[in-house]
Protein backbone atom coordinates (compact mmCIF):
# COMPACT_ATOMS: atom_id res chain seq x y z
CA UNK A 1 0.00 0.00 0.00
CA UNK A 2 1.47 3.34 -0.94
CA UNK A 3 0.95 6.41 1.15
CA UNK A 4 -0.04 9.62 -0.54
CA UNK A 5 2.44 12.32 0.42
CA UNK A 6 0.78 15.16 2.29
CA UNK A 7 2.19 18.56 1.70
CA UNK A 8 3.98 19.79 4.82
CA UNK A 9 4.23 23.45 5.82
CA UNK A 10 7.38 25.20 4.61
CA UNK A 11 10.26 25.29 7.08
CA UNK A 12 9.89 29.07 7.51
CA UNK A 13 6.45 28.49 9.02
CA UNK A 14 7.02 25.06 10.54
CA UNK A 15 10.07 25.89 12.63
CA UNK A 16 8.56 28.92 14.42
CA UNK A 17 5.39 26.90 14.97
CA UNK A 18 7.35 24.08 16.53
CA UNK A 19 9.29 26.57 18.68
CA UNK A 20 6.09 28.16 19.97
CA UNK A 21 4.55 24.75 20.63
CA UNK A 22 7.70 23.55 22.40
CA UNK A 23 7.70 26.68 24.57
CA UNK A 24 3.97 26.56 25.37
CA UNK A 25 3.87 22.90 26.35
CA UNK A 26 7.31 21.53 27.24
CA UNK A 27 7.87 18.32 25.26
CA UNK A 28 5.08 19.02 22.76
CA UNK A 29 7.60 20.09 20.13
CA UNK A 30 9.14 16.62 20.16
CA UNK A 31 5.68 15.06 20.02
CA UNK A 32 4.88 17.26 17.01
CA UNK A 33 7.93 16.10 15.07
CA UNK A 34 7.07 12.48 15.81
CA UNK A 35 9.49 11.76 18.68
CA UNK A 36 6.81 10.56 21.03
CA UNK A 37 8.79 8.78 23.73
CA UNK A 38 11.27 11.62 24.01
CA UNK A 39 8.44 14.14 24.08
CA UNK A 40 6.56 12.29 26.82
CA UNK A 41 9.70 11.99 28.99
CA UNK A 42 10.41 15.72 28.62
CA UNK A 43 6.78 16.68 29.16
CA UNK A 44 6.52 14.71 32.39
CA UNK A 45 9.95 15.68 33.75
CA UNK A 46 9.58 19.43 33.19
CA UNK A 47 5.98 19.55 34.44
CA UNK A 48 6.95 17.53 37.52
CA UNK A 49 9.93 19.79 38.26
CA UNK A 50 7.87 22.96 37.89
CA UNK A 51 4.91 21.78 39.97
CA UNK A 52 7.22 20.34 42.65
CA UNK A 53 8.52 23.89 43.02
CA UNK A 54 4.98 25.23 43.24
CA UNK A 55 4.08 22.57 45.83
CA UNK A 56 7.08 23.60 47.94
CA UNK A 57 6.44 27.34 47.75
CA UNK A 58 2.68 27.42 47.47
CA UNK A 59 0.78 28.61 44.43
CA UNK A 60 0.12 32.06 45.85
CA UNK A 61 3.60 33.50 45.58
CA UNK A 62 5.99 31.15 43.81
CA UNK A 63 5.53 32.81 40.42
CA UNK A 64 5.60 36.51 41.14
CA UNK A 65 6.86 38.77 38.33
CA UNK A 66 6.64 41.90 40.48
CA UNK A 67 8.77 40.68 43.37
CA UNK A 68 11.15 38.40 41.46
CA UNK A 69 11.42 39.74 37.92
CA UNK A 70 14.69 38.04 36.98
CA UNK A 71 13.58 34.67 38.33
CA UNK A 72 10.33 35.14 36.44
CA UNK A 73 12.32 35.38 33.19
CA UNK A 74 13.53 31.84 33.91
CA UNK A 75 10.13 30.61 35.02
CA UNK A 76 8.37 31.97 31.96
CA UNK A 77 10.47 29.70 29.72
CA UNK A 78 8.39 26.80 31.08
CA UNK A 79 5.46 27.79 28.86
CA UNK A 80 1.93 27.58 30.17
CA UNK A 81 2.93 26.28 33.60
CA UNK A 82 3.88 29.64 35.19
CA UNK A 83 0.79 31.28 33.76
CA UNK A 84 -1.42 28.52 35.15
CA UNK A 85 0.26 28.93 38.54
CA UNK A 86 -0.16 32.72 38.39
CA UNK A 87 -3.81 32.45 37.39
CA UNK A 88 -4.47 29.95 40.18
CA UNK A 89 -2.55 32.05 42.71
CA UNK A 90 -4.26 35.32 41.82
CA UNK A 91 -7.69 33.71 41.85
CA UNK A 92 -7.09 32.24 45.28
CA UNK A 93 -7.95 34.50 48.21
CA UNK A 94 -6.11 34.08 51.52
CA UNK A 95 -8.65 33.96 54.38
CA UNK A 96 -8.47 37.08 56.58
CA UNK A 97 -7.93 35.15 59.81
CA UNK A 98 -5.20 32.95 58.32
CA UNK A 99 -1.49 33.25 58.98
CA UNK A 100 0.46 34.63 56.04
CA UNK A 101 3.01 31.81 56.37
CA UNK A 102 0.23 29.25 55.83
CA UNK A 103 0.00 30.38 52.20
CA UNK A 104 3.25 32.15 51.34
CA UNK A 105 6.62 30.45 51.69
CA UNK A 106 9.61 32.24 53.10
CA UNK A 107 13.27 31.49 53.70
CA UNK A 108 14.59 28.19 52.42
CA UNK A 109 11.23 26.95 51.11
CA UNK A 110 10.81 30.09 49.02
CA UNK A 111 14.32 29.68 47.59
CA UNK A 112 13.77 26.01 46.73
CA UNK A 113 10.43 26.78 45.08
CA UNK A 114 11.81 29.57 42.94
CA UNK A 115 14.91 27.60 41.94
CA UNK A 116 12.85 24.52 40.96
CA UNK A 117 10.43 26.54 38.82
CA UNK A 118 13.15 28.62 37.17
CA UNK A 119 15.26 25.54 36.41
CA UNK A 120 12.20 23.90 34.84
CA UNK A 121 12.05 26.94 32.55
CA UNK A 122 15.76 26.78 31.75
CA UNK A 123 15.46 23.07 30.98
CA UNK A 124 12.63 23.86 28.59
CA UNK A 125 14.89 26.36 26.84
CA UNK A 126 17.31 23.47 26.18
CA UNK A 127 14.40 21.38 24.94
CA UNK A 128 13.26 24.14 22.55
CA UNK A 129 16.76 24.46 21.08
CA UNK A 130 17.00 20.68 20.72
CA UNK A 131 13.64 20.32 18.98
CA UNK A 132 14.51 23.15 16.58
CA UNK A 133 17.77 21.42 15.71
CA UNK A 134 15.98 18.14 15.12
CA UNK A 135 13.19 19.76 13.08
CA UNK A 136 15.70 21.59 10.92
CA UNK A 137 17.69 18.40 10.35
CA UNK A 138 14.48 16.59 9.38
CA UNK A 139 13.50 19.41 7.04
CA UNK A 140 16.82 19.16 5.18
CA UNK A 141 16.98 15.36 5.19
CA UNK A 142 13.34 14.77 4.33
CA UNK A 143 11.40 17.66 2.80
CA UNK A 144 8.12 15.78 3.26
CA UNK A 145 8.69 14.47 6.77
CA UNK A 146 4.98 14.18 7.46
CA UNK A 147 4.53 11.93 4.47
CA UNK A 148 6.96 9.47 5.99
CA UNK A 149 5.16 9.54 9.29
CA UNK A 150 7.60 12.05 10.74
CA UNK A 151 5.14 14.33 12.43
CA UNK A 152 2.16 16.59 12.14
CA UNK A 153 3.81 19.95 11.59
CA UNK B 1 -9.35 13.71 46.24
CA UNK B 2 -9.19 16.80 44.00
CA UNK B 3 -9.40 19.10 47.02
CA UNK B 4 -6.56 17.33 48.82
CA UNK B 5 -4.47 17.41 45.65
CA UNK B 6 -5.16 21.13 45.31
CA UNK B 7 -4.24 21.77 48.94
CA UNK B 8 -0.85 20.25 48.21
CA UNK B 9 -0.10 23.29 46.06
CA UNK B 10 -1.73 25.88 48.32
CA UNK B 11 0.13 25.37 51.59
CA UNK B 12 3.91 25.78 51.38
CA UNK B 13 6.14 23.02 52.70
CA UNK B 14 8.65 24.01 55.35
CA UNK B 15 12.02 22.28 55.34
CA UNK B 16 14.74 21.84 57.88
CA UNK B 17 18.22 22.82 56.69
CA UNK B 18 19.15 19.21 55.91
CA UNK B 19 15.86 18.46 54.13
CA UNK B 20 16.33 21.62 52.07
CA UNK B 21 19.77 20.40 51.01
CA UNK B 22 18.31 17.00 50.13
CA UNK B 23 15.90 18.70 47.74
CA UNK B 24 18.97 19.17 45.56
CA UNK B 25 18.86 15.46 44.69
CA UNK B 26 15.55 15.35 42.75
CA UNK B 27 16.46 18.61 41.02
CA UNK B 28 19.73 17.08 39.83
CA UNK B 29 17.76 14.06 38.67
CA UNK B 30 15.43 16.27 36.61
CA UNK B 31 18.40 18.05 35.04
CA UNK B 32 20.05 14.69 34.24
CA UNK B 33 16.86 13.25 32.72
CA UNK B 34 16.24 16.23 30.46
CA UNK B 35 19.87 16.60 29.43
CA UNK B 36 20.40 12.93 28.63
CA UNK B 37 17.01 12.60 26.91
CA UNK B 38 17.89 15.31 24.43
CA UNK B 39 21.52 14.26 24.09
CA UNK B 40 21.21 10.50 23.52
CA UNK B 41 19.58 9.21 20.33
CA UNK B 42 18.86 5.68 21.56
CA UNK B 43 16.36 6.12 24.40
CA UNK B 44 17.14 2.65 25.82
CA UNK B 45 20.56 3.99 26.86
CA UNK B 46 19.03 6.96 28.71
CA UNK B 47 18.38 5.39 32.17
CA UNK B 48 21.99 4.26 32.65
CA UNK B 49 23.28 7.59 31.37
CA UNK B 50 20.92 9.46 33.69
CA UNK B 51 22.17 7.54 36.73
CA UNK B 52 25.80 8.17 35.76
CA UNK B 53 25.11 11.83 35.13
CA UNK B 54 23.20 12.20 38.41
CA UNK B 55 26.08 10.71 40.39
CA UNK B 56 28.54 12.95 38.53
CA UNK B 57 26.57 16.12 39.30
CA UNK B 58 25.90 15.27 42.94
CA UNK B 59 29.45 13.98 43.49
CA UNK B 60 30.93 17.02 41.77
CA UNK B 61 28.87 19.42 43.86
CA UNK B 62 29.79 17.56 47.05
CA UNK B 63 33.46 17.69 46.10
CA UNK B 64 33.24 21.44 45.41
CA UNK B 65 31.39 22.00 48.68
CA UNK B 66 33.90 19.99 50.70
CA UNK B 67 36.84 21.73 48.98
CA UNK B 68 35.45 25.20 49.70
CA UNK B 69 34.69 24.22 53.28
CA UNK B 70 38.21 22.85 53.73
CA UNK B 71 39.71 26.00 52.20
CA UNK B 72 37.61 28.16 54.49
CA UNK B 73 38.65 26.06 57.48
CA UNK B 74 42.35 26.32 56.56
CA UNK B 75 42.20 30.06 55.96
CA UNK B 76 40.22 30.85 59.10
Amino acid sequence: MTRTPRKSAPAAIRLPLIAVLAWAVPGAGHLAIGQRSRGVILLITIALTFWTGVAVGGVKNTVNPHERTLWFLGQVCAGVHPFLAMAWGSGFEVPEDALRSDYIAYGQSEEIAVVYTAIAGMLNLLVILDVLGRAEKMAYAQPHATAAGGGRL
Amino acid sequence: MTASLASLFITPIMFSRLAGLLMLLPLCLAVSVVYKTIKIEDLRKVPAAVVASWFTIVGGMLAIGVSIYALYYLCA
